[in-house]
């Protein structure tokens, strides 16, 4: 199993931080290269830039910790996967953890990568309201 | 005059694929008829011996350290210098047909924008050329994907979209699932019509290009067929050209397995550990696949694929060389040909590639017929057998386009014949492997070819503590069964070619780029 973690410092309250990321169904605004995601229960439906689609089970939104789990169910098979994002107070920023672990091991630096942009993704939409790149194969860049 | 460059790669090719090479299987008239009338190198090696290196290689014209792509999954630098830009600066026309892969392929977030295009249906970025070329239409190992191939497979041909063998399996490694007659990994009876299948595609989408020149304009092709390449699924319309039954094994290929297994203990501990099933060290071959599993008859079905995949490029190129010589541009135009790297086929036992360097994966099939009308046109059935690289090729290009060879590139024009090799200086040709595996197994090896010799350096990683390498004098030596490393009598060679090897790459960069895949 790799576990994986990325963090970023964000001007802003912890708690107006974690207001975005405790919306579930908000992720594609600060994701690059996520095109849409929903809510329905507990599954979230991710669809993405390369015109795939990526299943979510979100396994807990703990408001008082600020902490956000998930796990990616398929179509791609983990024998495990874990998906985490904690938001913590830092001197009044947001220090902003975003963790996954998983195995098999194949999407390690995709997921990387691409967490670091969502990071940078959620510090302009909280600092500036700018949206992510928000890049669809429909619209264009 | 107008010149014209028409450059083709294939990808993960031996040079023994070819029957000017001494093949003895795969027919390649086309292509041996380029060297019949050109230059044959007997030495070219790859900078790297896995195709992102190896390719930002030939179109940067670098060395590995110089351009930074390290590894499968490293991108290139979004501003990366290539001989197709200063091509298209000089008013060149340029066009990339097949697989380019200057980005990681597997990008689900498309977060390269070379990925975006076949999403798309574009052939340019935003009507921007994308690494100079002003044209491409991307193909792959199959029909799924983000390529222009598979885009139009989906839309044009959906009912065969999943005729080829899935490159991947559910958890995004490489497929370790066996097919074919043996059951060899990655081996594929594909039912896919052969006009739909990628090797003609690339040729269809490059005549359609050419076609739309005007007749005076100077221009460069890239025709870039992704096989030989695993998976080896070529149509099964074309299988009756070479029974796998009544091959034999490759010379390579010792079937005793005691001897096998002691030529494999003799090299490096990584070469034991992955056969035996013991290490993972790289994307690039299945990680569920044990190499002592392999059977003869994997072996045989394995090359066999392979050899009717060579057919089929040879024959996708007779077809795109025949429409230029139609058009009147032969006599101006130069052919260059190679591959990105080998593919062990079943030498040592093994199949795929990895941290190995020897022959299998390091001796590439390189050949250039100049245009005949050109100062160059004299190099007609020349051999030469100095150490050229893929990084010469960048600067060869210049040259025949009568442009400067840029600073930044590493490499040499490529030698017409042993009289220009010499006076270059051509001693030695060096390539490099580094890896870094998410299962945090890093593998890091050095290697120079000097004099018919081949030295590798281990340096200190999971599997190696630094002290180990690999020496082999190919002249004595030819299957590289007999590591020389440790016997005192070559000592003195060793240390003189690895204080060559020293001097002769540049120094590493000051911060390795990032992976961002690992493939």
């Amino acid at each position: 199993m790799v576990t994986i973690t990325e963090q970023i410092t964000i001007d802003a309250p912890a708690a107006d931080v974690w207001a975005v990321v405790a919306a579930a169904e908000r992720q594609a605004e600060w994701f690059p290269g996520m095109t849409s995601s929903s809510v329905e229960g507990n599954v979230r439906t991710i669809g993405t830039s390369a015109g795939g689609r990526l299943l979510e089970e979100i396994l807990d939104i703990d408001h008082e910790r600020r902490r956000f789990e998930y796990r990616i169910t398929g179509p791609m098979h983990f024998d495990h996967h874990l998906g985490s994002i904690e938001v913590h107070d830092d001197n009044g920023a947001s220090r902003v953890v975003y963790g996954q672990e998983l195995e098999p091991t194949a999407l390690t630096y995709v997921l990387a990568a691409a967490l670091r942009d969502a990071l940078v993704g959620l510090r302009d939409l909280v600092e500036t309201g700018a949206t992510s790149r928000g890049w669809d194969p429909e619209e264009g860049a | 005059m107008a010149r014209r460059i028409l450059f083709i790669t294939t990808d993960q090719q031996r040079y023994d694929a070819l029957g000017c090479n001494g093949g003895q299987v795969a027919c390649t008239p086309v292509i041996d008829r380029l060297a019949a009338e050109g230059v044959r190198y007997e030495r070219a090696h790859p900078q790297n011996v896995v195709c992102m290196p190896s390719r930002a290689t030939i179109v940067t014209g670098q060395h590995v350290r110089n351009h930074g792509v390290w590894m499968n999954g490293v991108p290139m630098a979004p501003d990366a210098p290539t001989v197709a830009k200063v091509l298209l600066d000089a008013g060149w026309r340029t066009a990339l047909f097949g697989k380019a892969h200057f980005e990681p392929l597997l990008d689900p977030f498309l977060r390269h924008p070379g990925n975006r295009l076949g999403v798309l249906g574009a052939t340019d970025v935003d009507g921007a050329p994308h690494r100079g070329f002003e044209h491409l239409e991307f193909a792959g190992h199959g029909a799924v994907g983000v390529l222009h191939h598979g885009r139009w497979m989906r839309e044009e041909h959906p009912e065969h979209l999943f005729d080829f063998y899935q490159a991947l399996d559910r958890s995004l490694e490489v497929n370790a699932a066996g097919g074919g007659d043996s059951g060899a990994p990655q081996v594929h009876h594909n039912p896919v019509p052969r006009d739909l299948y990628h090797t003609d595609w690339v040729a269809d989408r490059a005549l359609a290009w050419l076609d739309g020149l005007d007749d005076e304009e100077d221009w460069f092709c890239w025709l870039s067929f992704p096989d030989p390449h695993h998976p080896w699924d070529p149509p099964t319309s074309e299988l009756h050209r070479v029974p796998w039954r009544d091959l034999d094994l490759p010379e390579g290929y010792p079937e005793d397995q005691g001897e096998r297994e002691s030529r494999l203990d003799a090299k490096g501990a990584h070469w034991r550990r992955w056969y035996d099933g013991d290490l993972v060290s790289n994307y690039e071959a299945p990680a569920h696949w044990v190499p002592a599993t392999l059977t003869t008859d994997q072996v045989r079905e394995v090359n066999a694929m392979a050899h009717i995949e060579n057919e089929l490029i040879d024959e996708a190129l007779g077809r795109v060389l025949a429409r230029i010589g139609q058009r009147g541009w032969g006599e101006d135009l130069d052919v260059l040909y190679t591959t990105d790297h080998g593919e062990f086929q079943g030498d040592h036992g093994l199949l795929f590639k990895g941290p190995y360097h020897v022959d299998s994966l390091m001796r590439l099939p390189l050949l250039w017929r100049p245009a005949p009308s050109s100062e160059n046109g004299h190099g007609r059935g020349a051999v030469v057998t100095s150490p050229v690289g893929l990084l010469d090729l960048a600067p060869t290009f210049c040259t025949i386009a009568g442009l400067d060879v840029p600073e930044w590139m590493d490499g040499v024009p490529l030698p017409r014949d042993e009289v220009e090799a010499a006076a270059q200086g051509r001693e030695r040709v060096l390539t490099e492997w580094d890896s870094a595996h998410p299962n945090g197994t890093e593998v890091h090896l050095q290697s120079i070819y000097r004099d018919g010799l081949l030295c590798t350096r281990y340096e200190e990683g999971t599997c190696h503590d630094g002290t180990e390498g690999e020496l082999f004098d190919l002249s004595e030596d030819p299957l590289q069964a007999v590591n020389l490393w440790d016997d005192p009598a070559r000592r003195p060679l060793r240390d003189d070619l690895l204080t060559d090897l020293d001097e002769s790459l540049p120094p590493r960069p000051a911060v390795r780029r990032r992976a961002e895949s690992v493939v």
